[in-house]
């Protein structure tokens, strides 16, 4: 029928002129439905495949969110270099410590003669090259807005703190009590963030659905974020109060057409987003859209107004892959790292003073 | 030097950072990069634990006196997935850790290569290459 | 016209489903267990008969004290075999620093399901998830296929699946590190736990625990307790991440003095 035709150019058109960010809707495939009617986005959706795609663009791409054939392709080698390194049977001399082959970098701390001072290299998720310049998709440069200056004067002040320490200095750094690790190494909490962005392993992410809730888990730290989804047409719940304050937020959902929204607010004052500390007042708001069978775009706009000068937003595709099992990651649990940094913190000083420093 | 780290970073940022952004922990912390060890032992279990494994093993000494070392490993989710599983690695295997000891000077290393005698590597099995690289859609 | 009522009678299934009420049954009914739970009384403190006592921490006062409880163990007793009662006593007579709750730990099955915390059912269409407000545990019950655990953990392998109106849960994988109470009791990591989670009415759970471990008990042996819907308007789980509530008791010692 001569209608379809033109609504087919017509959309064909449309497609091209606007600038797309992440996968479009194909046409074939029509969004699943639970069994009571809300969008079907359940699954196991790891960020395996945007594992290596940097978080801030190079400067020298500007405004250019993807690169070209040759950038993805010399990304792309790199990657097949480096699984041919990690599947080596034995280890050869250049991939020990070697930055551009998968290695820690040749640095005071981190490596000698080739040895590095990590677990093997390998024991790595690599993920698949993207052609996403970066996580970071606006501002449009890819980058992350400027601090307010109320935190680069926060930020000062705490390197100058840390740099009043005399162990500040010394090669190790600071370990006096488990307040000077991160979160991470507390095993306390990823955070909201950096539980689903890609890191170098698990990757996990599984989204279930139950009439009124979506709940996202995800591997690291075994973390199950329920989302209660307002119905049609309802105002859903509100937050709770203020007085209650958590290290991932207090999540409230609803839909807009097919993409479930997530606004998560209450958040302690603690919590870190990539190495800067934000506020309370942090807000965050996450979109995610199924475009296929095996695709979900997924975005999170980052607004604290009291930490960067304007709102950024990370976003990437997720891939579902039904065979990736999310297992426990009891991290607090085998945390030897916390009695290892401490005790030999310790014994540097007990060697310190024995030699009359 | 410092010219040749820098570049190494902006090539990374550019095509793909092989460190990740938001870093291993610290293991400069646990480990003395001035106390090297080249450990040959056999296995006597392995904690399949985050966030990290730990793998113990008697180490007979130049005095010949054995010694309980455990070595640190990855995530054990990947080897999971993977394939390989708490029975992969038997007590009673053998085998060759480099890494460095820890600053406590206990027993304790962290295993930068862990390999059976015959030099080939332990846990096998990253990414396949030939499952590379396609855009992802 | 067939299809389309079909579709309705389903989505009025799950929208009443939903509200917690029983529906007229226009296809395979699956029970609905969806809401957030807690079980009331002090199987957490022993899981066996037991007095008012002095906790740990003298240091509370009566806030840290032991109430009195009915224990929740079918025929009474646990039957430990002799060198697991011994290890049971010297459990008891270090608990306050051996206690996997009081640094955190996750608290494994069937543990996890009488903390003084509220956990969620999440039922999707096809597996069940748990999530313990106590440290952000939570469990994923495989409801296909049943499927082995390649290494042990904290919170086990669970594969689930339904008798008649009763979820029944097998748990296998259990890594012998958690504890079923304060009071020490355990067991190895040859443990496997059968649970029954039945829903006798809108508000109520009966939860029933078959616990067997042939290197600690002599037999198997049962635990049966209420689980109460936590009925109060917007109830939602709450986060107790007690990471940086543990790190004194665990690491105190190493800190710089």
């Amino acid at each position: 029928m001569t209608p379809s035709k033109y609504f087919l150019g017509a959309s064909i058109a449309i497609a091209m002129l606007v600038p797309v960010f992440l996968p479009a809707q194909t046409k074939s495939w029509t969004q699943p439905k639970t069994p009571w009617g809300d969008p079907d986005i359940q699954g196991v959706w790891p960020g395996t495949a945007m594992v290596g795609t940097p978080l801030e663009r190079d400067k020298s791409l500007g405004t250019r969110a993807f690169l070209t054939e040759d950038e993805f392709a010399k990304r792309a080698e790199r990657a097949k270099t480096q699984a041919a390194i990690d599947n080596e049977e034995t280890v050869s001399d250049l991939t020990r410590c070697d930055p551009g082959r998968g290695g820690l970098g040749n640095t005071p701390t981190t490596c000698k003669n080739g040895i590095s001072i990590g677990p093997p290299l390998y024991w790595d998720d690599r993920g698949k090259p993207s052609k996403q310049a970066s996580l970071v998709m606006d501002p449009p440069d890819g980058r992350i807005p400027p601090l307010t200056p109320e935190a680069q004067k926060m930020a000062a002040e705490r390197i100058a703190a840390r740099r009043a320490r005399p162990c500040a200095a010394t090669a190790g750094g600071c370990h006096d009590t488990w307040e000077d690790e991160s979160l991470w190494d507390r095993c306390i909490t990823r955070g909201t963030v950096g539980s689903i962005v890609p890191n170098t392993y698990n990757q996990g992410n599984q989204i279930l659905q139950t009439p009124g809730y979506v709940v996202l888990r995800n591997e690291m730290i075994h973390e199950s974020r329920i989302i209660p989804v307002a119905a049609p047409n309802n105002a859903g719940r509100p937050h709770v109060p203020p007085a209650i304050r958590t290290w991932l937020g207090d999540s409230r959902g609803h839909w807009e057409g097919n993409t479930l929204v997530v606004e998560t607010t209450n958040f302690l004052d603690k919590t870190v987003i990539g190495q800067t500390p934000a506020s309370e007042d942090l807000k965050l708001v996450e979109k995610f859209a199924r475009v296929s069978a095996d695709t979900m775009n997924y975005s999170v706009t980052i607004e604290d107004p009291k930490t960067w000068t304007k709102p950024w937003t990370i976003s990437f595709p997720l891939k579902s892959e039904p065979d990736y099992v999310l297992y426990e990651y009891a991290c607090h649990e085998g945390n030897y790292y916390m009695y290892n940094a401490l005790s030999g913190a310790r014994a540097e000083e007990k060697k310190a003073a024995r030699n009359g420093r | 030097m410092r010219t040749k780290i820098l570049i190494g970073v902006a090539f990374a940022s550019l095509f793909g950072a092989a460190v990740p952004v938001w870093a291993h922990h610290s293991f400069a912390a646990e480990f003395d990069i001035n106390k090297p060890v080249k450990l040959e032992g056999t296995v006597t279990s392995m904690e399949w634990i985050n966030p990290h494994s730990w793998i113990h093993l008697d180490v007979k000494g130049p005095d010949g006196k054995t010694a309980n070392w455990m070595v640190e490993g990855g995530s054990p989710n990947i080897l999971l997935r993977r394939g390989f599983t708490k029975k992969s690695l038997e007590p009673g295997t053998v085998i060759v850790v480099d890494g460095f000891q820890a600053k406590n000077g206990e027993y304790r290393a962290n295993g930068s290569n862990i390999t059976f005698p015959d030099g080939k590597r332990l846990f096998l099995g990253g990414s396949n290459p030939n499952e590379l690289p396609q855009a992802t859609k | 016209m067939i299809c389309q009522r079909g579709f309705a009678a389903l989505g009025l299934f799950w929208a009443l489903t939903a509200a917690g009420q029983t529906p007229a049954p226009k296809a395979p009914r699956t029970p609905n267990l969806n809401g957030i739970w807690e079980a009331l009384g002090t199987a957490n403190w022993d899981l066996q008969d037991h007095a008012a006592q002095a906790g740990p921490f003298w240091q509370t006062g009566a806030i840290g004290a032991e109430p009195a409880g009915l224990g929740v163990v079918v025929g009474g007793e646990i039957p430990y075999l002799p060198a697991a009662a011994a290890k049971k006593k010297e459990n008891f007579a270090n608990r306050a620093k051996n206690d996997p709750e009081a640094k955190c730990y996750l608290p494994g099955i069937p543990r996890a399901t009488y903390l003084p915390y509220p956990f969620q059912i999440v039922q999707s269409p096809k597996d069940i998830l748990m999530v313990y407000e106590f440290a952000s545990a939570n469990r994923l019950i495989n409801m296909g296929k049943p499927i082995e655990a390649g290494a042990d953990s904290w919170m086990g392998t669970s594969n689930g699946h339904w008798e008649g109106n009763t979820l029944v849960v097998d748990v296998t994988g259990l890594n012998g590190l958690s504890w079923f109470d304060r009071a020490g009791d355990f067991a190895s990591d040859s443990l496997h736990v059968v649970e029954r989670f039945t829903r006798v009415d809108a508000d109520h759970i009966t939860y029933e625990a078959t616990i067997e471990d042939p290197k600690t008990f002599s037999k198997p042996w049962k635990i049966s307790l209420p689980l109460y819907k936590r009925v109060e308007k917007n109830a939602q789980l709450l986060e107790f991440k007690c990471v940086p509530f543990s790190e004194e008791l665990l690491y105190g010692q190493f800190k710089k003095q």
